[in-house]
């Protein structure tokens, strides 16, 4: 797509090539031909090191664009990138001439849905009701339970086990907002990469990423309701106990525990072997690896504990509100 | 499975004779054709009465068994006896060799996928996309929502009703990690009974057994959204509100209510008709019965609320 097509479709002006446009990415991995966006000033230094084909980008930060990179004005970018991520949203399901590929002494069972384009590989079980969509990889004996969901581009490596109503690469929960109060949905046209050797539990949920993917890495245990934003990388070995959750864009390093019940906001970096107790709420980037963590707004498990005690001591003190 | 090959899979040295192993069980419940294994030292009192054909341990604990045991030495005994359990579980189905008897007045869907040997009892209905693993048993007027799972070997009793996407039967969170952080899976090879007059909402999960049952028992009622672990006893008449959790081997007393987001931690009793409010966070287990808690940690209801008044009047000042 032409720059000056996309350019009329959102309403604005372009300055520079009309360079075509197959699609969008961030800032960090935008290449030729795609178009990247400017939505912060903190982003300033890495424009210099650009290299996305055109970007869209508002009337303040302009100055600091490099002189060859063609852009389109906009007043809320963020915005506008919402609107954007519609031109090039996927298929539901993509037409393709590829062939679905299965491996030897794999089982599909004749009440699954695969699309065109699947690839999958030896000793897999794929039960009743899974639906794989249009692209998705499978590697070798990886099982998949019944009325399992894999959006379409999912790859799902070797050894692995998905258990029944799990739902992978479903659009990550991504919105622009509007000056009277709409949403507007960000498409997704990333994906989910699942690495060898994971299990992840009944009825979980991986969201696909707006761009690149969301990562789960080698050798990762998943409990039942485990929710995971879009961009996501879980590192190597990590377990999450049930009903615990994880925000966009956070990255969990290698051999973290989470137990039941926690949840990590948005755009963290979680060091290596972290453990976080049950309920554990963390708000904050961790930075020193081996800690163990508790409570909500998080803190060290012993300052955790001594917290209750002071907690349990207020509750005996019956003299203390009438001294104040 | 003969014992030669069993260390050869876990990588113990053994030169005696061939010998068949038929089941992996705890230390005291072992009979002399079953394997077990000591990896916690809480056990070690243990091995001294076990009844074991063989046993799995380390090199302190080695010389501990009974003269008639026989011992495999590894670095890691819970490793190897993880690594062992893929060997003694069942296959995920088999092929249907039985076809699904399904009892008189029942509806199937034809979209339902009824796996080998399964029974259904009078005046079911199995809605569309329900899958019914191997030898599962559904008796009488029970309904099944539509995409509702329930894994191999699992009872579901009279009067049920399970709602859409619940998924009963799916394997516990169990696992044994080696000394360079990789989990080993311990194979679920245990099931899921549900008792008669249960309600369970949609998209919940109950994990089946690593060994025995998980228990859900008569008249329980239980929200959409809910987690029970493996190895739980939820009692009689019990209520489990949205989005609860027990974690494993939890066992409820009979007519426990827990509020909404309410959680207890594994291995943990809680006496008959205690209520938990919503949020709940148990730690410990509940002895006295009828009482009201609320709170994490745990607190009776009423310091809670006092706590919430202190806490007000804290920000006030």
């Amino acid at each position: 797509m032409l720059l000056s097509e996309i350019a009329s479709s959102l309403d604005c002006e372009y300055f520079g090539d009309n360079v075509d446009i197959y699609g969008m990415n961030d800032l960090f991995h935008a290449g030729s031909g795609e178009l990247s966006f400017v939505s912060d000033k903190k982003y300033i230094p890495s424009l210099a090191s650009l290299k996305a084909s055109a970007v869209l980008i508002s009337k303040d930060l302009l100055q600091y664009l490099p002189n060859d990179i063609a852009y389109i004005v906009c007043e809320n970018v963020s915005l506008t990138m919402a609107y954007a991520t519609k031109l090039f949203e996927l298929k539901k399901i993509e037409p393709t001439d590829k062939k679905t590929s299965i491996g030897k002494h794999t089982y599909i069972d004749k009440n699954c849905n695969i699309e065109q384009g699947v690839i999958i590989g030896d000793n897999c079980t794929i039960m009743a009701g899974a639906y794989l969509g249009s692209c998705v990889v499978v590697g070798n004996n990886t099982v998949i339970y019944p009325n399992v969901t894999i959006y379409r581009d999912t790859m799902i490596a070797n050894n692995c086990i998905i258990h029944s109503g799990s739902v992978i690469g479903a659009d990550g929960f991504g919105f622009a907002h509007t000056a009277d109060g709409h949403h507007i949905k960000i498409y997704h046209t990333g994906n989910v990469v699942v690495e060898n050797d994971v299990e992840i539990g009944a009825n979980c949920a991986v969201d696909r990423a707006v761009f690149g993917s969301t990562v789960i890495k080698k050798g990762v245990k998943l409990d039942n309701f485990i929710h995971i934003g879009h961009n996501c990388e879980i590192g190597e070995y990590c377990l999450l106990v049930a009903q615990s959750g994880v925000g966009g864009s956070t990255t969990l390093g290698r051999n973290c525990v989470v137990s039941g019940q926690s949840a990590f906001a948005d755009h963290l970096d979680i060091a290596p072997f972290s453990t976080f107790t049950a309920r554990s709420g963390v708000i904050k980037s961790i930075k020193q690896p081996n800690g163990i963590w508790s409570g909500y707004p998080l803190m060290t498990h012993q300052k955790w504990m001594k917290l209750q005690i002071k907690i349990a001591r207020l509750l005996k003190e019956e003299k203390w509100t009438l001294n104040k | 499975m003969d014992i030669k090959q069993i260390a050869e899979i876990i990588g113990a040295k053994y030169s005696g004779q061939s010998f068949e192993i038929k089941k992996i069980n705890t230390l005291l419940d072992a009979q002399p054709s079953e394997i077990s294994f000591v990896s916690n030292d809480k056990y070690i009192k243990d091995i001294y009465q076990t009844k074991a054909g063989a046993l799995i341990v380390d090199g302190n604990n080695a010389d501990k068994a009974p003269s008639s045991t026989i011992t495999l030495v590894v670095d890691e005994p819970y490793v190897a006896m993880a690594k062992l359990s893929q060997y003694f579980s069942s296959s995920i189905e088999s092929s249907i060799d039985k076809k699904a008897v399904i009892g008189k007045g029942s509806i199937v869907s034809e979209k339902a996928e009824l796996r080998n040997n399964v029974n259904i009892g009078k005046n079911c209905h199995i809605m569309a996309n329900v899958y019914l693993g191997d030898n599962v048993v559904v008796k009488d007027n029970t309904i099944l929502y539509p995409g509702v799972v329930i894994y191999r070997d699992c009872h579901i009793g009279s009067n049920c009703i399970v709602h859409a996407n619940s998924v009963i039967g799916g394997d516990g969170f169990g696992f044994a990690t080696s000394k360079t952080g990789q989990h080993i899976k311990i194979y679920q090879n245990g099931n899921v009974i549900i008792e008669d007059d249960v309600e369970i909402g949609s998209c919940t999960t109950i994990d089946r057994a690593a060994l025995g049952s998980t228990l859900i028992k008569k008249g329980v009622h239980i929200d959409n959204l809910v987690q029970v672990a493996h190895n739980c006893e939820v009692g009689e008449y019990s209520v489990l509100v949205s989005q609860t959790g027990l974690a494993g081997s939890s066992k409820l007393g009979h007519h426990v209510v827990m509020g909404g987001q309410s959680a207890t931690s594994g291995h943990l009793e809680i006496a008959p008709l205690t209520t938990l409010a919503a949020r709940s966070g148990v730690t410990k287990s509940i002895k006295t019965s009828g009482k009201v808690f609320g709170g994490f940690p745990l607190m009776q209801q009423k310091s809670w609320l006092k706590l919430q008044a202190k806490l007000a009047k804290l920000l006030k000042t």
